[in-house]
């Protein structure tokens, strides 16, 4: 199976880097949508069915957290898998993000092997559900 | 140098080598001189427990290397400006999450503003370079500086 992917970060070198990562990680892909803000990705997750999404904290306009925010009001955290990709490392910062739904978080930088395990582990639960 | 500037100039060198492959040396001005004409300087500021700022200058030359490294793929030539500084700020504001955990632990929340960036002149360098609370290295041959601000 492969997979329909969303990448939400402001900077597009940053959602290069993380589409390539995937390929490198043979993540099996069959669609990329990529977003640089919060307002951008929600318009997409209207249109569009997605498997996973990257999504970064630090952007203008609609941060990652609003982002979130706006998911949880709207039930999308229930049914669209978020992992966030940041520099952030605050503990306190990801327990939130976790209490707020998100199914995981990758630290910049990151190998394309780290970010394999997460997906696996990830889509590996959603198959067996 | 103050900690918090020792730390910045530790933290940016492994995370350039982490995040872009790049590794960072002493800078002595006499032996390399900056002889580039235009710099980019990217600045990021954050709020939490303190708040402030984290800068990142260089010459503008070397934001297509972070960038090609950091996509591991040659670019063309001719391709400049918000493209290639993007990467640059990319840079910073992993240098600048993970210098916040080294200075105040894994617990407390920062937030991150986006990356401002803008690009200098010779002139607008060297005013830089001659502020206080500089650190300076070289990544692969080309000089860096660096500026942490921290305000209450």
């Amino acid at each position: 199976m492969a997979y329909t992917i969303l990448i939400v970060d402001d900077s597009e070198t940053a959602r290069a880097a993380l589409a390539k990562a995937l390929s490198i990680a043979q993540t099996p892909v069959r669609e990329f949508y990529q977003a640089a803000d919060g307002q951008a990705a929600l318009a997409l997750l209207e249109d569009k069915q997605v498997d996973i999404v990257f999504l970064n904290l630090s952007m203008p306009g609609m941060n990652g957290l609003d982002m979130l925010n706006r998911m949880k009001e709207r039930g999308l955290l229930d049914t669209v898998p978020v992992v966030v990709v940041s520099a952030d490392g605050s503990e306190t910062r990801i327990t939130e993000l976790a209490e707020l739904g998100i199914r995981g978080h990758v630290r910049k930088p990151y190998t394309p092997e780290r970010l394999k395990a997460r997906v696996d582990k990830l889509l590996g639960a959603m198959h067996e559900q | 140098m103050s900690n918090e500037l020792n730390q910045a100039k530790h933290v940016f060198s492994r995370v350039a080598e982490d995040l872009v492959f790049m590794f960072s040396e002493e800078w002595d001005e006499e032996d390399r001189p900056a002889t580039e004409e235009a710099f980019v300087l990217a600045r990021i500021r954050f709020t939490g427990p303190f708040n402030g700022a984290l800068s990142l200058a260089a010459p503008e030359s070397l934001c297509k290397q972070v960038k090609e490294n950091m996509l591991g793929a040659r670019l063309e030539e001719g391709i400049g400006g918000k493209y290639l500084h993007d990467a640059f700020g990319e840079l910073l504001n992993v240098t600048c999450g993970h210098l916040l955990t080294a200075l105040a632990g894994d617990d407390p929340v920062f937030n991150l503003a986006p990356p401002e960036i803008v690009v200098l002149d010779r002139t607008g360098w060297e005013k830089f370079k001659s502020m206080p609370g500089i650190t300076a290295l070289l990544l692969e041959d080309m000089p860096v500086l660096l500026h942490f601000e921290q305000k209450g």
